[in-house]
């Protein structure tokens, strides 16, 4: 099972993603429809053509290097499901006032669960597998984190967030949680 | 010569009667605004570092008066002491953080020339700090306020004193330590006009 969370800053600029794959088993696998393509093509019509059809991808084998990019889900696809679910999430927050919005949109098997900051901060989820309240947690725990990462006074609210401790923390909390 | 539980125990009580405390994190969060902003007016860490050091100079000619007037320690016998009374007291008694002093091994021909390490194990002024990439390159000595609040306050009980960090944890060092070193005592000197 795999989760893609995206941290963006007041304006919508992107401060900090990561990609973690959990062991977690999510639910049945379609078959995916690349197995018709052949394998050498991973040009980036195919893996988009393959990822909008519904498939999770030619390379999906379980515990994979969490730094992989390409090969698995297109990065590009998740990206732009993630940049249309701002509009969504826009919309909730006018109404809900609550921080954690729960799933907000949903695109073939990917959810979109939000999260949102007094600051102004969205904190985005794309997962596959139904989790509602470890995800609240996991965001409460980004949240904190996020927290004492702005009490630095160097950071502002638009720079991008590249210390380790934070990476690792997060993934220690996914870990937890997801 | 008090003694070192003397010390520890009236650090202590300096820091319990001081009614007027501060937030930690306001503390923190102003100090680091403060460095931030002159960062960026002056853009050169040397020159931010000068006027840390500078601005911690007026405060510690100012801070001496009160902590002599509140504490009622009399005067210290060698340099050693001095060392000792301001980690177990001074520090004590205004950040409320309790610095390991080590002296300088004893030059018996030239006593101006000793000089002792304060090592922090914590730093208040730089709580959640983390310094970028400039001014880890450029030299920046995040609490260099302190080095000038210390040369202030020794300057005015007649010792002056060289005060600079030899490492700090936010530049990924082990330690944070500043060396107190001894230059010379001075002379009361008369104010020019009296006779």
């Amino acid at each position: 099972m795999s989760n893609h969370l995206f941290l963006l800053s007041p304006a919508d600029s992107p401060l900090y993603t990561l990609t973690y794959h959990s062991s977690k088993p999510s639910a049945n696998q379609p078959l995916p429809l690349s197995s018709n393509l052949p394998t050498w093509s991973t040009s980036a019509f195919a893996g988009t053509l393959t990822a909008l059809s519904g498939a999770t991808g030619v390379a999906q084998t379980g515990q994979t290097n969490q730094k992989q990019i390409g090969g698995g889900t297109d990065r590009a696809v998740v990206q732009m499901i993630a940049n249309a679910s701002l509009d969504v999430v826009e919309e909730a927050m006018r109404t809900n006032n609550a921080m954690y919005l729960k799933a907000v949109d949903k695109f073939n098997e990917w959810t979109v669960s939000a999260f949102v900051t007094p600051g102004n901060m969205k904190f985005i989820l794309l997962h596959d597998s139904k989790n509602d309240e470890g995800i609240k947690i996991f965001f409460w725990d980004v949240w904190e984190l996020y927290i004492k990462t702005m009490m630095n006074p160097f950071h502002t609210a638009y720079t991008p967030i590249r210390s380790p401790t934070f990476d690792a923390r997060v993934r220690a909390s996914a870990k937890k949680h997801l | 010569m008090a003694s070192l539980k003397q010390h520890k125990a009236i650090g202590e009580d300096l820091w319990k009667a001081r009614t007027d405390k501060i937030n930690a994190e306001l503390f923190t969060l102003t100090y680091g605004a403060l460095v931030v902003q002159l960062i960026q007016d002056y853009e050169d860490y040397n020159a931010v570092n000068t006027q840390l050091e500078k601005m911690g100079y007026n405060i510690g000619c100012r801070i001496i008066e009160d902590f002599l007037a509140r504490s009622g320690i009399g005067r210290c016998s060698d340099f050693r002491e001095v060392g000792e009374v301001v980690a177990k007291v001074g520090f004590k008694a205004f950040l409320n953080i309790t610095p390991t002093v080590s002296h300088s091994p004893p030059v018996a021909s030239a006593p101006a020339l000793s000089y002792f390490t304060l090592t922090l194990d914590e730093n208040p002024l730089a709580e959640f700090v983390e310094l970028p990439e400039e001014a880890l390159e450029g030299g920046l000595w995040f609490s260099n306020v302190l080095c000038g609040v210390l040369r202030g306050a020794l300057e005015m009980i007649q010792m002056q004193v060289e005060v600079d960090f030899l490492s700090d944890v936010l530049r990924g060092d082990e330690a944070t330590e500043i060396r107190v070193k001894l230059v010379k005592y001075l002379e009361e000197e008369v104010p020019a006009g009296d006779d």
